[in-house]
């Protein structure tokens, strides 16, 4: 154990006075927070209606004053000849045809900004229409409430706050970040402590040692999976502070609950410490079977795909979680975040998650203890 | 003492999508006494390197055995590999370390019982390191790193030495301190396995001799007697005699 620790305090000396495996390490972690403030943003934005904008509706009658009115309440514009031509340069968005009546409104479904405008003209309709219900009520000397509010229809929202859309795509996606920000802060180190060392010749000094293979490895293993856990924990701890600025400051997040709670959280972390742990030891036993640096990195490149891929597939096809996935590397990290983030989780799927992480990892350091002892494999 | 016996090491290269099976070292048989410096001699490909990586305990034999004060490395390995010191063309250092971290680290590493401190200044007064013991490795001159390399090696005291091509690459006086160290720690009455291509420098220092080519002793003697026997001035026309004018790219 001792000599592990000795290993690892000199893996860990080597990270830390290494600028790139630093800036592996800090670097993602400290964008991401400002990638996800300005993705929820960018979702307010789109919701967001401007007040201001102005629609524009073609009508083939004449307005009264009435219908005027309603009109510029509701900021549309109208215009009243050639509508057709107009719709088709675009000039307008949509138009109303009037036959004693009835009123066609003219849209098209697939322009966004038509089936905007033809909401605009539905509102104005309808308003217009309670109008002419409204006088033709009091005509006959009858309460307009009493038959236009006969029966008064209030929305409850059985949409959960935790299964909003919003949440669910932010939350994800940060969690993919942070996946892939453990991958490439293990990615470095661990190319380093193997093809770099065997390359700079620093290996056959460590190898002169007293020291045995399976401590040098277990060693190499703990500083790579240390350096991938600081990145990934310090992304949880900022991307969680990211979350409460914007709950704070970004109206769209404002009555929904992004922060994760205290067993939110500790699952979380637990789930980042044994994707840390299993992505260092693959690392590892992809770079020692390079020859040099560049080798093992360009080997290893894949790794950050394969990594962020599974979790992708498995948020935009609203897989739900069975135990197979629950024992599948890659996609079930991603699932059972999701299901915790949603309060809907198994404890049975997490700790089928936890223990074929731990089978994984201890087939991973057994393969990598051997690929230590070869050779082949130490002077290629 | 260190006994190697019938000593092979097979390696398989690939020729023209052909694999094929040699010999690195094949059949050699050596003895390392305390208080001697054995020479091991040959040009390069002659299995210098794989014979000292296998007698350092970082390379496994095909066969045969080599024993340390009778123990063999496969049940003994901790032991015997603090009893060793291995400096090589190949063993390089970490450059991102001071002098002092190295070899306060490998002091840890050798489970060094005394105090690290006092170790570190004896050696560091020793071989000179003071002006430059707490810089890092990358900012030393050749010189400095070989001097810190020799450190490296001797701070834990160790009973036999392999250098493996120790002074190749260096510069006259960079030598020079390698092989005052080598004489030095002969007096101390510890075991030395050098190997070298250069004849002229082993013929020196050495006590005993093996020359090898293609991975067998072809010829082993104290150098006086190898000279006497091939009826030759120096080792390099010894060689080039016992070999019979076998030419080399």
């Amino acid at each position: 154990m001792n000599k592990i620790l000795l290993v690892l305090k000199k893996e860990i000396r080597e990270i830390f006075r290494d600028k790139k495996s630093l800036s592996m390490m800090l670097v993602i972690p400290i964008i991401m927070p400002l990638l996800l403030i300005g993705l929820c943003y960018l979702f307010e934005i789109e919701q967001k209606e401007n007040p201001e904008k102005e629609y524009n509706i073609g009508f083939n009658y004449q307005l009264d004053e009435i219908e005027k009115e309603i009109i510029t309440n509701l900021n549309i514009n109208s215009k009243n000849k050639n509508i057709k031509e107009l719709y088709e340069k675009g000039d307008i968005n949509a138009y109303i045809e009037k036959e004693n009546n009835n009123y066609y409104i003219n849209y098209d479904e697939n322009n966004p900004e038509s089936l905007k405008t033809m909401a605009k003209a539905t509102s104005y309709l309808e308003q217009y229409k309670l109008y002419l219900q409204n006088n033709y009520l009091i005509d006959k000397n009858i309460n307009p409430d009493e038959v236009i509010n006969i029966i008064k229809i209030s929305y409850n929202t059985l949409n959960k706050k935790n299964d909003n859309f919003y949440i669910n795509y932010i939350t994800s996606y940060a969690f993919l970040f942070i996946i892939m920000a453990i991958t490439i802060s293990a990615t470095y180190p661990a190319t380093d402590t193997t093809a770099g060392e065997k390359e700079r010749g620093t290996l056959e000094t460590l190898l002169t040692y007293p020291i045995k293979s399976k401590d040098i490895i277990i060693g190499k293993f703990l500083s790579v999976s240390l350096s991938s856990m600081v990145t990934g924990i310090l992304s949880f701890i900022l991307t969680t502070l990211a979350f409460i600025y914007i709950s704070n400051n970004i109206s769209l997040f404002k009555d929904l609950s992004i922060i994760p709670n205290i067993k939110q959280a500790t699952i979380t972390l637990l789930i980042i410490i044994s994707y840390s742990l299993l992505i260092s030891g693959l690392c590892i036993s992809i770079a020692s079977l390079s020859k040099s640096f560049k080798e093992a990195q360009s080997k290893l490149t894949p790794l950050t795909f394969i990594s962020v891929f599974p979790g992708m597939i498995t948020f935009l096809a609203d897989i739900k979680t069975n135990f197979l996935i629950s024992i599948t590397p890659f996609i079930n990290y991603i699932q059972i975040y999701n299901d915790i983030n949603k309060n809907n989780y198994n404890y049975l799927y997490i700790i089928s998650m936890f223990i074929s992480t731990i089978l994984l990892i201890t087939i991973v350091l057994y393969i990598i203890i051997k690929q230590y002892k070869s050779e082949k494999v130490l002077f290629n | 003492m260190i006994k190697i016996i019938n000593l092979k090491k097979q390696f398989t290269k690939q020729t023209n999508n052909k694999k094929e099976k040699f010999f690195a070292v094949n059949d050699v048989s050596i003895e390392i006494k305390e208080g001697k410096i054995i020479g091991i001699l040959g040009p390069n490909g002659a299995g210098k390197t794989t014979l000292l990586r296998m007698i350092g305990g970082i390379l496994y034999p095909t066969s045969g055995s080599i024993l340390y004060d009778d123990k063999t490395i496969k049940d003994n390995e901790i032991e015997i590999k603090k009893d060793m010191a291995y400096l090589s063309g190949n063993t390089k250092l970490y450059n991102t370390i001071s002098p002092y971290e190295l070899l306060k680290m490998t002091l840890e590493f050798y489970d060094y019982k005394k105090d690290y401190d006092k170790r570190i200044k004896e050696i560091s007064k020793l071989l000179e390191l003071d002006s430059f013991l707490y810089n890092r490795i990358e900012n030393l001159s050749t010189g400095q790193t070989q001097r810190v390399g020799v450190a490296r090696c001797l701070i834990h005291n160790p009973k036999y030495y392999i250098l493996d091509e120790a002074t190749s690459g260096l510069d006259i006086i960079s030598s020079q301190i390698i092989l005052d160290f080598i004489k030095d720690e002969r007096k101390k009455n510890k075991g030395i396995i050098y190997s070298t291509h250069y004849m002229e420098e082993a013929e020196n220092i050495c006590d005993y001799v093996y020359l090898i080519n293609h991975g067998k002793i072809i010829a082993e003697g104290t150098p006086t007697a190898i000279k006497e026997k091939t009826k030759t001035t120096n080792l390099r026309d010894s060689f080039f005699k016992i070999i019979g004018g076998e030419k080399y790219e």
